[in-house]
C-alpha cells in the first residue's frame, strides 16, 4: 500500500495546527518585536481552561467555551501588562527572559492545579475514523483542516481589508509615524495580542481533542512556532504559515519515507523544527520569503 | 537517646547532601557566569553542555568501566567539542537570535538524549553509575564524595577568579561592553568569545560528570528547560558578572526552597513548586535591574 497520499494528509494537519498556532506569534512579533517565549504556552491555557470546564465542572459546550476565552483572555491581558509592557522599549532580550519565566510560571501552575499527568479532552472516548480513497481522516482532523482555513482567511481579511487592519500593519511598518498620525500604539497592540492568544489557545484545545494535553506541551510548541515563524521571515505572518505547513510536511515525510531502506524513530520528528532553526538562522536569517536581510 | 543521635546522623547525611548540591550548581553557575555575565553571551544551551558531560561520565564509567580522572577529563573535553560546534554555527548571530540558536541547539541535544536508546537508554536513564575511586582512596560514602566536590567546585573557583580578573576577563568585559571600541583597541572579539564559551562549556561538563557521580542515576529529564532557568536565576540574582555575587546567591538560591521540604506537601507539588518560586525570583529580579541587566548598546 502506498503511504504517500496519507502522510500528506497528515502533513496538512499537522501543518494546519502549527499554522493557526503560529501565526498569533508573527503577528505579535511584526508589532512588538519581541519573541514570546510564552506563545506556546496559551495553547496549554486555552486546553486545559476547557479541560476544566468540561470534564471537572461539566459545564457543556456553551460555558466551556466561554470559560476558555475568558480564561485565555485574562492570561493573555494580564501577561501582556505585566511581562511584556514594562520591557518594550528596552533591550530585545529582557522580553525574551521575562516571557521564559512567564512560561515556566503558567507551566508550573499548571502542573500544580491539574497535575503532571497526560489529559485527554476529547468529547467521548473512542472516534471513528472516515476512510475516504485509502485515507484515514477522524472527524476532528476535518475540523482542525476545516479551522484552519476559515480563521486564516478571516485573518487575512481582517489585515488586509478593514481599517484596524491597515492601522496593524502601518504600526508594523513604522511605529512612531503610525503613532504621529494619531493610530494608538498600545490599543492596537493590546487588541492584537488578545486576538492572537484566542487564536492560539483555540489551536491549544484542537490539539488537546486530537492528540492530548499535559502541562510541557507549551514549550514544545513555542518551539515549532519560533521554527516556523523563522522559516517563513520573522514578522511575515503569510511566510509563517506557509513555514508551518512547509514543517509539517518535513516532519511527516522525514519519518514517513525510507532513505535507502533506512527510516528514522517516530521520536526525531520533533526535531526536524530545531534542525529547521538552525539552518535557516545560518543559510537564509531573512527566512524564505523575506527579501531584506536584518542588518546587525 | 538514639532518637536524638539518629536524628543528628540524618540530619548531617541532608547537610552534606545540600553541600554536594551546592558544589555542583557553584561550578554550573560560575561557569555560565563567565559567558554571560562577563561575556555577554546568552547562552542557553549550557545546561546541554552539562547533560553531555553527565551522560559521558555515565557511558565511560558503566559500559568501559573507566576512572574518575578519564571520565571527568572526557566529560569536559565533550562539552568543550559542543561549544566548538555550537560557536561555530550560533556566535554569528546576535542577541535574541543568538538566544532561539542555543535555544534549539538543547532542543536537539535533548531529542537526541530522549530517543538515541541504543546509546542512552532514551527516558530509562542510565542506572548503576559507580562513585569514583583515586588512588585507594574511594569516594563511596557521601561525606568522602563532599570532600571531592569541594575540591572540583575550588579549583574551579580559583581558575574562573583568575580568569575573571585577569586581562583576558577584562577584554571580555570591554567586547561585552561595545564591540566596536574593543575591535579598535585590537581585541580580537570573536576569539575571545568562541574561548569563553569553550571554557565555559567544560566546566559545564565538569559539573555534569560530578551529577553522574553523586546521583548514581542519570535521565533526560534532569535537564530540561527549567534547568536552564534556575542556572539562570542564579546569575541574574547574583548580578551577572559578579563573581562572589553569584557565588552568594548560588547558596542563597540552592537553599532556599529547602524549608519547604519540611512542610506537608506532597511530592508531585513541591517539583513545580520550586520551578514556580525560582521563575518567580527570576521574574522580580529583572523587573527592578531592567534597566541595568541588558544595558543599550551605549553609541559614541
Amino acid at each position: 500500500m502506498d503511504i504517500l497520499p496519507q502522510l500528506l494528509v497528515n502533513a496538512l494537519i499537522s501543518g494546519s495546527i502549527y499554522a493557526l498556532a503560529s501565526s498569533g506569534l508573527s503577528l505579535t512579533y511584526g508589532l512588538l518585536k519581541i519573541l514570546n517565549f510564552a506563545h506556546g504556552h496559551f495553547m496549554m491555557i486555552g486546553a486545559y481552561a476547557v479541560y476544566f470546564a468540561f470534564h471537572m465542572m461539566g459545564w457543556g459546550w456553551l460555558g466551556s467555551v466561554a470559560f476558555s476565552v475568558g480564561a485565555s483572555l485574562l492570561v493573555g491581558w494580564l501577561s501582556l501588562r505585566i511581562f511584556i509592557f514594562p520591557f518594550r522599549t528596552l533591550h530585545p532580550l529582557l522580553p525574551f527572559v521575562t516571557t521564559l519565566t512567564l512560561g515556566t510560571i503558567l507551566e508550573s501552575a499548571v502542573a500544580m492545579i491539574f497535575g503532571v499527568n497526560v489529559k485527554s479532552i476529547s468529547p467521548s472516548a473512542s472516534i471513528d475514523s472516515i476512510e475516504i480513497a485509502g485515507i484515514f481522516i477522524t472527524p476532528i482532523q476535518i475540523v482542525i483542516i476545516g479551522s484552519a482555513i476559515g480563521l486564516l482567511s478571516l485573518l487575512a481579511f481582517f489585515i488586509h481589508s478593514t481599517a484596524a487592519g491597515r492601522k496593524i500593519r502601518a504600526l508594523a511598518q513604522h511605529e512612531h509615524a503610525a503613532e504621529s498620525i494619531s493610530i494608538s500604539s498600545g490599543r492596537t497592540v493590546t487588541m492584537v495580542f488578545l486576538c492572537a492568544t484566542l487564536l492560539t489557545a483555540y489551536s491549544g484545545v484542537l490539539v488537546g481533542m486530537e492528540t492530548n494535553v499535559q502541562p510541557t506541551m507549551g514549550s514544545s510548541y513555542t518551539i515549532k512556532a519560533f521554527a516556523a515563524m523563522i522559516l517563513g521571515g520573522l514578522g511575515n505572518v503569510w511566510g509563517t504559515v506557509a513555514g508551518s505547513f512547509i514543517l509539517g510536511l518535513v516532519e511527516n515525510l522525514s519519518i514517513g519515507i525510507d532513505f535507502f531502506g533506512y527510516s528514522l524513530p517516530a521520536g526525531y520528528k520533533d526535531a526536524f523544527a530545531f534542525v529547521i532553526i538552525l539552518g535557516v538562522l545560518l543559510f537564509r536569517p531573512q527566512g524564505m520569503f523575506g527579501s531584506k536581510l536584518r542588518v546587525a | 537517646m538514639s532518637a536524638l543521635i539518629e536524628f543528628f546522623v540524618r540530619g548531617q547525611e541532608y547537610f552534606i547532601h545540600l553541600g554536594i548540591l551546592i558544589c555542583i550548581y557553584l561550578i554550573l553557575a560560575q561557569s555560565f557566569n563567565l559567558s554571560f555575565g562577563v561575556a555577554r553571551i546568552f547562552n542557553l544551551a549550557h545546561v546541554a553542555a552539562y547533560a553531555l558531560g553527565a551522560y559521558a561520565t555515565a557511558l565511560l564509567s558503566t559500559d568501559y568501566g573507566r576512572g574518575f580522572f578519564v571520565c571527568t577529563i572526557a566529560s569536559m573535553c565533550v562539552s568543550a567539542l559542543l561549544a566548538v560546534l555550537l560557536g561555530a554555527i550560533a556566535l554569528r548571530l546576535t542577541q535574541d537570535y543568538f538566544a532561539i540558536g542555543t535555544l534549539a541547539f538543547s532542543a536537539v541535544i535533548s531529542a537526541l538524549l530522549i530517543n538515541w536508546k541504543s546509546l542512552t537508554r532514551g527516558v530509562l536513564g542510565i542506572p548503576g553509575i559507580p562513585r569514583p575511586e583515586i588512588l585507594d582512596i574511594d569516594f563511596y560514602a557521601n561525606r568522602n564524595f563532599l570532600m571531592l566536590a569541594a575540591l572540583m567546585a575550588l579549583a574551579t573557583l580559583i581558575i574562573l577568579h583568575r580568569l575573571f580578573r585577569a586581562s583576558y576577563g577584562r577584554q571580555l568585559r570591554a567586547q561585552g561592553e561595545s564591540e566596536l571600541v574593543s575591535l579598535a583597541l585590537g581585541i580580537p572579539t570573536r576569539m575571545l568569545r568562541n574561548l569563553s564559551f569553550v571554557i565555559a562549556s567544560s566546566f559545564a561538563g565538569l559539573a555534569g560528570s560530578l551529577f553522574a557521580y553523586y546521583m548514581n542515576y542519570i535521565d533526560p529529564s534532569s535537564f530540561a528547560l527549567h534547568e536552564m532557568v534556575f542556572v539562570l536565576t542564579i546569575v541574574v540574582v547574583g548580578r551577572p558578572g559578579s563573581f562572589f555575587g553569584v557565588v552568594g546567591s548560588t547558596f542563597l538560591l540552592v537553599l532556599l526552597p529547602e524549608p519547604l521540604r519540611f512542610m506537608e506537601i506532597p511530592s508531585s507539588i513541591l517539583g513545580p513548586m520550586r520551578q514556580m518560586i525560582y521563575a518567580l525570583i527570576l521574574f522580580a529580579v529583572v523587573y527592578v535591574n531592567r534597566y541595568r541587566l541588558f544595558p543599550v548598546q551605549r553609541t559614541v
